[in-house]
């Protein structure tokens, strides 16, 4: 038996490590200037629940009766479009109907997270904007060259060059053909680029443009220049949709108004009820368990709350927690797969050492197959569920465009905290554990096989 | 060679039909007889609101409401945004809808009982159920695609062991444990809610992953112990890891246990359509991993194996 041993500090500066990602994950950081609160870390405090949960704004759009005739087409086309712009602002939990009688689209979409500040009628503005995007012959916004919906193909926020922010466009084929044109006759003359009815940007043509691509510039930050390319991918709205003001109302939890509270002591709860349960079977290896189960939590709710920069915030719902259940229980699985691994060891006579090294080998093929998949399942799911382009859902798009696109953000939430429930599960599960579990047994006062499940005598 | 008492699988499985023959004979009689709730979310609906002034309690307000409407609908309360009108929605899913006799009469009655909180007629919607039909389809879709990419993955890592037949058998299980979840549901007279879908694709995660805990052993005794028939291969290794399986599933429905109860505790009844299902699939998935996938896949792989 090879024995490469763990040094005796990798447990305390892994466990130190944990407790770090766990507080900061939970509490946050954050500056008081004044009054004013500035979070430098996103805590759980950060975290949008869902409409379930903590309640959220309804608001009734309707169609701009100037129009033409709207068809149930139109609807389901208006409804996909506002379904796709909640999902890209990683609003995951919202109910959207439409009536087809009375031409209305009802939007209930949850409180974002510290609710205090939440400005509805802004938000709900956003929605219904019809997002069409116009280019147009100097500054004249009845002269259209080409439209957003029918010519460009997609759209990318990026820096350019110079570190600005801009969204660089891709047309298709007859909008390469289309621009080719208008910008070869134009040299010296402005093209505007207008956004339902507000010019966005109007540069001056140097020369006739082929490539097909072209970017605007002007973006405030990179915020604004995702924003409005996700908009432009998401597409234009058949018709102009108008809020009723009247109509927009405060919706009290589905689940109860308390409901938030109650689930946090529920979880907690539970919680400790399964780090009891892993400390009274598995004594050391318990512990242990419970430590590598702590930085699962901590690391899931630390990408659901947008604690690391680059994964925004994401709205928590029941069947998002129902993803951190299930992960949580593939973590427990996982601990009670070595740990009863370990024992048969014991079993067999082998020492502390040798115990514990075959007894995670051993366990090894079954938590790997069993993580990967979940992994499969989820991250179809998450293809299956969310917005089109997203990367997931590229890497199934042969499949998935089968069956046409329907985006269900619950669904989409499921498969998102299982994902990265399972991704903390091996890092701390099966990884940190392990070396966690080999570290402490080298303290002296620690090697009896009675505190890893062993016989008391042996 | 494990020194417990090796468990007959088989016997298991048998006494495991007779179960599960009698949850589904009940399960279907249930469904015949007491039908489904579904969610208006599912199945499209009504929506009637009510503006009021004052205090109404929900629980009163669903009294009054029920003994005009006699179908199944639920409630639910709003504040507008300005804080000065306060709403409560009746909900009715599916075929249920009222017609505006009912309507009307629901309006008569409830503004006589709560006289001094002027309710009002604020606004009635009928809810398309085209979406419904999409999200069923897609869900449908996206479980069978699941499976696919799963038969496939277990079928490349058990091929030792005859990868598919112990992907379909795993599937068997998984089956099975989706249909008690679901009776369970009807037998409760729970309602199918979105919430439901949560939980069916919790329980996938958790039966399939017990499931490869078998074949698992199964692989590593094929190798230890080659003397061994598969039958008793396969009691061998259900031996081994049953007290893994308890394990885990005990301390995940305790979890799930405590859910339930913290909530019931602290009136929270909603959580029932999401706790309940899942704590009945979570058992049925330790069950129909071991005695029922398990079994199978032996019973597959005799006949496999007489025919070659």
């Amino acid at each position: 038996m090879k024995s490469k041993r763990t040094g005796k500090p990798v447990f305390f500066v892994v466990f130190i490590l944990i407790l770090a990602l766990t507080y900061c994950a939970f509490f946050g950081f954050e500056n008081y200037y004044g009054d004013t609160r500035k979070v430098i870390i996103k805590g759980a405090n950060d975290i949008r629940w869902g409409i379930d949960i903590s309640g959220g704004v309804e608001a009734v759009f309707s169609p701009d009766k100037s129009g033409v005739d709207i068809t149930s087409d139109d609807m389901d086309a208006a409804k996909t479009i506002i379904e796709t712009r909640l999902v890209n602002n990683n609003i995951t939990d919202y109910e959207v109907y439409t009536d087809n009688n009375t031409h209305q689209i009802i939007v209930r979409f949850p409180w974002a997270a510290g609710e205090s500040d939440f400005d509805a009628q802004s938000a709900v503005q956003e929605l219904g904007e019809t997002a069409l995007l116009t280019f147009c012959r100097n500054e004249d916004q009845n002269d259209v060259i080409l439209k957003g919906s029918e010519d460009i193909k997609n759209a990318q926020a990026g820096p350019d060059e110079n570190g600005n922010f801009v969204v660089y466009l891709n047309f298709t084929d007859a909008g390469t053909s289309k621009f080719a044109a208008a910008t070869a006759q134009l040299v010296g003359q402005k093209i505007s680029i207008w956004m339902d009815n507000q010019e966005i940007s109007a540069p001056t043509v140097n020369q006739a443009i082929t490539n097909g691509s072209a970017y605007i510039n002007g973006m405030a930050n990179a915020d604004e220049a995702k924003s409005l390319a996700d908009k432009i991918n998401a597409g234009s709205l058949p018709f102009a949709l108008t809020v009723d003001d009247s109509k927009l109302q405060i919706i009290s939890p589905s689940l109860g108004s308390d409901a938030l509270d109650v689930m946090l002591i529920a979880g907690a709860i539970a919680f400790g009820i399964v780090c009891i349960l892993m400390i009274v079977l598995y004594r050391l290896h318990g512990v242990i368990a419970t430590i590598a189960l702590l930085g699962q939590l901590a690391g899931t709710i630390a990408c659901i709350s947008g604690f690391f920069p680059n994964l925004s915030s994401f709205t928590l719902t029941i069947p998002g927690i129902a993803g951190i259940i299930l992960s949580i229980g593939v973590g427990v699985d996982c601990n009670v797969i070595a740990a009863e691994r370990i024992r048969d060891e014991f079993r067999k006579g082998k020492t502390i050492d040798g115990a514990i090294d075959s007894g995670f080998k051993n366990s090894l093929s079954a938590i790997i197959d069993g993580n990967v998949t979940i992994v499969i399942v989820s991250l179809v799911l998450m293809g299956a569920f969310g917005t089109p382009d997203s990367p997931i859902a590229k890497l199934f798009s042969p499949l998935m465009s089968l069956f046409g696109s329907s985006i269900t953000g619950s669904i989409y939430s499921f498969g998102y905290t299982l994902l990265i429930g399972v991704i903390f599960n091996l890092i701390m599960g099966v990884l940190a554990s392990k070396y966690m579990l080999k570290s402490i047994s080298q303290l002296k006062f620690l090697r009896k096989p009675a505190f890893y499940g062993g016989k008391k005598n042996g | 060679m494990a020194d417990k008492k090796t468990i007959n699988s088989s016997k298991v499985l048998k006494i495991g039909i007779i179960i599960y023959a009698a949850v589904f004979i009940i399960g279907i009689l249930f469904t015949l007889f007491a039908g489904l709730k579904l969610d208006i979310n599912f199945s499209g609906g009504t929506r009637i609101t009510y503006s009021y002034t004052g205090k109404v309690e929900e629980k009163d307000f669903k009294k009054v409401a029920k003994s005009v409407i006699k179908k199944d609908f639920t409630v639910g309360s709003s504040t507008s945004l300005a804080g000065d009108v306060k709403t409560l929605t009746v909900n009715l899913a599916g075929r249920n809808t009222l017609d505006t006799k009912t309507q009307e009469s629901l309006t008569t009655k409830l503004e006589e009982k709560f006289t001094k909180n002027n309710i009002e007629l604020y606004d009635s919607n009928s809810v398309s159920p085209t979406v419904a039909g999409t999200f069923f389809i897609k869900s449908l879709v996206a479980v069978i695609l699941t499976a696919i990419f799963v038969i496939i993955y277990v079928g490349i890592r058990f091929r030792k062991i005859g990868g598919v037949s112990a992907a379909v058998t795993a599937l068997c299980a998984l089956v099975l444990d989706l249909f008690v979840s679901f009776f369970v549901c009807v037998i409760f007279r729970l309602q199918i809610d979105s919430n439901y879908m949560a939980v069916v694709l919790t329980i996938l995660g958790y039966s399939l992953n017990d499931t490869i805990v078998v074949y698992d052993r199964v692989r590593e005794n094929k190798k230890l112990f080659p003397q061994l028939d598969l039958s008793e291969n396969m009691n061998v290794s259900i031996s081994g890891i049953i007290k893994r399986n308890i394990v885990t599933t005990v301390t995940t429905v305790s979890a799930v246990a405590t859910i339930i109860l913290v909530s019931e505790l602290f009136g929270l009844t909603s959580l029932r359509t999401f706790a309940i299902p899942m704590a009945f699939g979570l058992v049925s998935g330790c069950f129909t991993s071991l005695f029922v996938a398990g079994p199978l896949w032996v019973i597959w792989q005799n006949r496999k194996n007489k025919k070659a």
